[in-house]
C-alpha cells in the first residue's frame, strides 16, 4: 500500500507538472500567434485534466489515435516541447517537414499517430490498429481521442460499432468540452455522449474531465478491461473549452465565457486544490514550478523560432518510398 | 500451368501470400463465410481462419479505416469493397488517409495495403455496379491504381502489390472474372507494377486502354485486320509514358478506348501527355473512344459500354480500311 501511495504522489505531481507545462505553452502559442509568430494554433486550455489523467494510465508501448488538441496528452507521454514547437512552426526540425498546419502532430517515437483534419477519421484506424494488436499478440491497446462534436459523424459510428463487434483493445475518450466551433454539444445530439455506448454493446461511462485523479481512475480502468481482452470501453469525459476554437475563432460571437483562468473550475485550480488537500504540494512548489516552466518555455520557443523552413525540395517527397516520374518533372519545372 | 479464369487466379495470388506472409490479413463484406459475393475469396476462409479472414459489418469507410489502422500497425491488408461503386461513402479515408499518410508523417508511417474492388458494368448491374471511378483515384497523389485485363496478369500484378510499401487501388474488371481463361503459372511470379504491356503489335496505329476493354479492342481489331499496336496499360497510376511515346512514334495516330465516362477520363491525361511530349509524331488528331458522360443505364448497358462498333468508327477516322 505504502508503494502505491508514494507511486501516485510521484505520479499526480508529474501530471501536474505536466498541466503547468501545457498551459504555459498553450498560452505561450496564442500570444505569439497574436504577435504574428505563430499561424495558427488550436488552444488546449481547460482539457489539460483529462488529457493527463488520460496519459497516466498509459503505457509507453500503447498507442493514441489522436486529435489536433491534444498537446498536454503529448506532454504527459514525455513528448518534448520542442517537437511541439517545431511542427507549430514548421519549420527545418519539424517530424512532417513543415508539411501539415500547426496543430497536427504525429510522434511514432511517443506512439502519437499523426493528425488529419477531417474529424473522427483517425478512429477507424485506431480500431484496425487494435485489431493487429491482438491479432499480433501484442500486449498494448489502444488511446482514441475526439471532440464531442465528432461524434455526429459516419466515421465515429463506424468505429464504435466495429470496435464492440471485433471487440478490440481499444478505449474512446470523448473530450467533451461542449462546443465544436461555435455548436454547443445540446445542438450537436439529443443525448449524453456515453449513453450511446449502449447502442453499440459496449461500456459507456461519463467522468469529470476537470478531475485528473477521477478522469486516471476512469481512464485505467478501461484500459485495464481492454488488456485483459474485455474489449472496449467509451469515455465522456466533461470539461470546457476555455479558449477559442482556434487562433481564427472569436467566440464572443457565440458564447459567453463560463470558465476563466484561475477560477474554480479551472482544471488547474482543481488539481492544485486536490493535490494540496492530499498534502502532495504547497503554494511554494506551485509557485516555483510556474515560473520554472515559464523560462523553459521562453527558452524553448526562441530556440525553436530560430530555426530555418525545410529545404523546399522536401516539400514534394514522402509522397510515395520512391517519387513518380510525374511528380520529378512537375517538381523539375518549380524549384 | 493451369487453364484459370481471373477469379481463379487472384484466389491463388491471395492464397500464396497469405500462405508466405503472415502479415497479410483480409477483411470485406461477405469475404469470409461467403467467399465474396464474386467467390473471389472462395476457400480462404478454411485456409486462414476468421481472424485473417475477417467478414466485417456493412461499413466501407470502416472497413478501409481499419485496413489503414492494421497498415500502420506493421500488417498488411487487403481489403475487399464489394462493388467500387460503394466506395464512395469511403472517399475521405481514400484521399485523406491511405493517400496521405506517407507524406503527412514526413515518412514516419507507412501504408503498405491493398483495395481491391470489382468495377466496370457489363454484368446488368445498373446504375450501381457498374461503375468506373477509376479517375478519382488516378487523380489522387499518393496511391497506386492497377488493374489487369487477363488471368495472368491479375495474379502477377496482385502479387506484386503485395510487395509494395504504398496503398494500391486494385481495380478488377468484373465483366472478365469468368469470361477469359487463359494458362496461368502454379508458381507464384510478378508483373511489375507501372509497366504497360503491348498486348498486339500492328504498324498503322496505336491503340491505348485498359482492363475490361482490351479483349473488346481486340477482338475489333482483329475481326477486321486493323494493324494496330494494342497497349494494356494496366497500371493508371503511375502510368507507363515510355510505352505509350514508343507506339505514338511508331505509328503516329492514337485512339484511347476506355469505358469510363470521357470527361476528365484516363483518356484525357493520356492525349494531353502525348500532345505536350510528341505533337510532333501525330499524324491525325488523338481520338477517344469512352462511355458517355452519363449515369449507367441497366437495360440499355451494350449502349454505355464502347463495342467494336465505336472503335471501328475511329479506327476509319484514322487509316483508310481495306
Ligand atoms: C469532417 C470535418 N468537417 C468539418 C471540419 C471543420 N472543423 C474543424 S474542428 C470542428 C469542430 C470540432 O468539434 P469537436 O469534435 O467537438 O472538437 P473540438 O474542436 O471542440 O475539440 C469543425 C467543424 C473538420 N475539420 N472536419
Amino acid at each position: 500500500m505504502a508503494d502505491t501511495k508514494t507511486d501516485n504522489k510521484t505520479k499526480f505531481i508529474k501530471g501536474y507538472t505536466a498541466m503547468v507545462l501545457s498551459r504555459t505553452l498553450d498560452k505561450k502559442i496564442v500570444n505569439a500567434q497574436r504577435q504574428g509568430r505563430v499561424g495558427f494554433y488550436t488552444p488546449t486550455m481547460g482539457q489539460e485534466a483529462l488529457q493527463i489523467g488520460a496519459g497516466m494510465a498509459l503505457e509507453d508501448r500503447d498507442l493514441i489515435y489522436g486529435y489536433y488538441r491534444d498537446v498536454p496528452l503529448m506532454i504527459s507521454r514525455g513528448v518534448p516541447i520542442e517537437t511541439i514547437l517545431n511542427q507549430i512552426f514548421g519549420n527545418s526540425a519539424d517530424i512532417s517537414k513543415g508539411r501539415q498546419m500547426p496543430s497536427h502532430f504525429g510522434v511514432k517515437k511517443f506512439n502519437f499517430m499523426s493528425v488529419p483534419s477531417p474529424v473522427a477519421s483517425n478512429m477507424p484506424l485506431a480500431v484496425g490498429a487494435a485489431y493487429s494488436i491482438r491479432y499480433k499478440k501484442e500486449n498494448k491497446i489502444v488511446l482514441s481521442t475526439f471532440g464531442e462534436g465528432s461524434t455526429s459523424t459516419p466515421d465515429f459510428h463506424a468505429s464504435m460499432n466495429l470496435a464492440a463487434v471485433f471487440n478490440v483493445p481499444v478505449v474512446f475518450l470523448c473530450e467533451n468540452n461542449g462546443w465544436a466551433i461555435s455548436m454547443p454539444v445540446e445542438k450537436q445530439t439529443k443525448v449524453e455522449i456515453w449513453t450511446k455506448a449502449a447502442a453499440y454493446g459496449m461500456r459507456g461511462i461519463k467522468v469529470d474531465g476537470n478531475n485528473m485523479l477521477e478522469t486516471y481512475e476512469v481512464v485505467s480502468d478501461a484500459i485495464k478491461r481492454a488488456r485483459a481482452g474485455e474489449g472496449p470501453t467509451l469515455i465522456d469525459a466533461i470539461s470546457y473549452r476555455m479558449g477559442p476554437h482556434s487562433t481564427s475563432d472569436d467566440p464572443s460571437k457565440y458564447r459567453s465565457q463560463e470558465v476563466t483562468e484561475g477560477s474554480e473550475n479551472d482544471p488547474i485550480t482543481v488539481t492544485e486544490k486536490l493535490l494540496k488537500g492530499m498534502n502532495y504540494i504547497d503554494d511554494k512548489f506551485i509557485e516555483s514550478i510556474k515560473a520554472k516552466t515559464q523560462k523553459i518555455v521562453d527558452d524553448k520557443f526562441d530556440e525553436c523560432e530560430k530555426i530555418p523552413p525545410p529545404d523546399p525540395a522536401t516539400a514534394f517527397q514522402d509522397v510515395y518510398k520512391n517519387m513518380t516520374w510525374m511528380l520529378s518533372e512537375e517538381v523539375g519545372g518549380i524549384l | 500451368m493451369t487453364t484459370m479464369n481471373m477469379v481463379q487466379a487472384i484466389n491463388q495470388a491471395l492464397s500464396q501470400g497469405m500462405a508466405k506472409d503472415t502479415s497479410i490479413i483480409m477483411l470485406g463484406e461477405d469475404i469470409g463465410t461467403d467467399g465474396g459475393v464474386f467467390r473471389v475469396t472462395d476457400g480462404l476462409l478454411s485456409k486462414f481462419g476468421p481472424e485473417r479472414v475477417i467478414d466485417t459489418p456493412l461499413v466501407e469507410l470502416g472497413i478501409i479505416g481499419m485496413g489503414i489502422g492494421m497498415a500502420l500497425n506493421g500488417l498488411r491488408p487487403i481489403v475487399e469493397i464489394q462493388f467500387q461503386d460503394f466506395i464512395y461513402t469511403a472517399m475521405d479515408q481514400i484521399i485523406n488517409q491511405m493517400a496521405k499518410i506517407r507524406y503527412r508523417s514526413g515518412g514516419e508511417y507507412t501504408v503498405p495495403m491493398i483495395l481491391r474492388t470489382p468495377y466496370g458494368g457489363g454484368i446488368k448491374g445498373g446504375l450501381y455496379h457498374s461503375q468506373s471511378g477509376e479517375s478519382y483515384f488516378v487523380h489522387t497523389a499518393g496511391l497506386t491504381v492497377v488493374t489487369p485485363s487477363n488471368p495472368y496478369d491479375a495474379k502477377g500484378l496482385l502479387m506484386g502489390a503485395m510487395k509494395t510499401d504504398d496503398p494500391i487501388i486494385f481495380l478488377e474488371p468484373k465483366r472478365l472474372y469468368r469470361t477469359i481463361k487463359q494458362e496461368v503459372p502454379e508458381e507464384e511470379y510478378t508483373v511489375p507494377i507501372g509497366k504497360a504491356n503491348l498486348v498486339h503489335e500492328g504498324d498503322d496505329l496505336s491503340i491505348i486502354t485498359y482492363g475490361s476493354m482490351v479483349p473488346t479492342v481486340l477482338d475489333a481489331i482483329s475481326k477486321n485486320k486493323v494493324n494496330a499496336d494494342v497497349l494494356d496499360l494496366r497500371t493508371l497510376l503511375p502510368m507507363d509514358r515510355d510505352a505509350i511515346f514508343k507506339t505514338v512514334e511508331k505509328t503516329g495516330k492514337v485512339i484511347i478506348v476506355h469505358e469510363a465516362p470521357r470527361t476528365l477520363g484516363v483518356g484525357a491525361e493520356i492525349s494531353a501527355l502525348i500532345a505536350e511530349n510528341r505533337i510532333d509524331y501525330l499524324q491525325g488528331p488523338i481520338l477517344r473512344v469512352t462511355g458517355p458522360d452519363s449515369p449507367f443505364p441497366y437495360r440499355m448497358e451494350d449502349y454505355y459500354i464502347p463495342g467494336e462498333k465505336r472503335i471501328m468508327d475511329a479506327v476509319s477516322k484514322l487509316i483508310k480500311l481495306r
